[in-house]
């Protein structure tokens, strides 16, 4: 090994004992390994199911497939204790309801994803993340 | 020759002393005095800590009040200096960082990670003790105010045991004794050696910062020290959160993370 590459070989050794602490990861109970996050992708369909439960809530989605029949697509979204302190409920999504939903998809492929947010049939947008409420003291 | 009666009664007796040795060497062998109403009205003189306390996401201040007297919080993630041993391992880690991940399965971090998660800490100060109930996992941690010492031999686990005392209006908690099975970061080793320093401050009468120094001879080169601000809700409770509601997260045979797509009420696929 040469001394440029000596040099090169101590600083990667440097550097790799030197490492930048990590802040919060907002999703807390595991990384986002299962889902591609280079880019959001929408899906509309209709609610089949939503579950107000931890450690993700999960939306169940009906969506038409070319084969004329219907697969049902699953959602993960945050925790229900993030979600009731930025607007969401229980019963913000209910079976029947025509929503559009953005998303991380599945790197495998599969039907379904990390939930970012979604249009609700009245027009409103419901997001996964954001800040909790200031002036709630 | 012995009678088998003196015999009997000699072994029950070794028995007996035996037993009451390893009873006092036990770790839990501090009593604390039952509190006095001097105590309780001694707790109104203490900073008020009471409630439920979000934990802000990153290092910024939420409020953007900045307390001369305490200095700024680091606005930029602080460096963690590793040893060449423990880098190593680090390397190691995260050769399979994407699939094997222990909070896939429930298991909650321990310290300092359990401080940082996304949901809120409530306080409790009663005589001799600080109670911090944390809503992520539904964990406790027991902070012993009552003059109790640092235990010397502590049972290695994920939380430590804490004791802490009141300088001035901080609240100064020691804590020792960390399970190898816990990490300082993701993916972030240390060794049985780990020891961690948190000061506790009200910044402004709704606002805390926690400044959390983690000091391990075998894995670091510096103390690696942050710190985190907390914005107290008085409308806000503490939520439940059962890990194992609804988790659909796993880890396959192959150390491979996976998530269960299988809409609820349909047949499950079968195992892999």
């Amino acid at each position: 090994m040469n001394s440029a590459t000596k040099k090169v070989a101590l600083g990667t050794v440097i550097l790799a004992g030197l490492i930048a602490g990590a802040a919060s990861v907002a999703a807390a109970h595991h990384g986002f390994a299962v889902f591609d996050t280079s880019s959001q992708k929408t899906v509309t369909g209709t609610v089949k199911q939503f579950e107000w439960t931890n450690p993700h809530t999960w939306v169940w989605l009906d969506v038409p497939n070319e084969k004329g029949g219907v697969d049902t697509w699953g959602f993960e979204g945050m925790s229900p204790n993030f979600l009731g302190r930025r607007g969401w409920t229980r019963k913000t999504l209910q079976p029947g309801d025509k929503i559009t939903v953005t998303y991380f998809g599945m790197k495998d492929g599969s039907k379904g994803g990390a939930f970012l947010s979604c249009k609700l049939p009245n027009g409103q947008e419901m997001k996964m993340f954001g800040a909790s409420p200031t002036e709630d003291n | 020759m012995i009678s088998p009666g003196t015999a009997l009664r000699s072994i029950v007796f070794v028995a007996l002393a035996s037993a009451a040795l390893t009873f006092t060497a036990a770790a839990q062998s501090f009593k604390r005095p039952a509190p006095t109403a001097a105590d309780w009205t001694a707790l109104a003189k203490l900073p008020d800590f009471t409630g439920v306390w979000e934990v802000t996401m990153g290092p910024r201040p939420a409020t953007g009040i900045i307390n001369p007297a305490v200095g700024v919080p680091s606005m930029r993630p602080p460096q963690i200096s590793l040893t060449p041993e423990y880098a190593a391992k680090r390397q190691a880690l995260l050769a399979n960082a994407e699939q094997d991940n222990q909070s896939a399965n429930c298991l909650p971090p321990g310290m300092p990670g359990i401080m940082a998660q996304p949901y809120p800490m409530e306080f409790l100060l009663t005589p001799g003790q600080v109670t911090i109930v944390i809503e992520a996992y539904s964990m406790v941690r027991h902070i012993y105010t009552d003059g109790r010492p640092l235990p010397d031999d502590p049972d290695p686990n994920f939380f430590g045991t804490s004791v802490g005392h009141w300088e001035g209006d901080a609240l100064v908690v020691q804590t020792v004794g960390f399970s190898t099975q816990t990490e300082i970061e993701p993916h972030v080793p240390h060794s049985d050696k780990m020891r961690i320093l948190e000061k506790f401050r009200l910044l402004d009468p709704d606002t805390m910062n926690i400044e959390t120094t983690v000091t391990d001879p075998d894995a670091l080169t510096a103390p690696y020290v942050t710190n985190r601000i907390l914005r107290r809700h008085r409308n806000w409770t503490i939520a439940e959160y059962i890990c194992e509601q609804n988790n659909r997260n796993f880890v396959d045979r192959n150390g491979k993370a996976g998530i269960n797509l299988t809409p609820p009420g349909a047949p499950s696929p079968a195992p892999k």
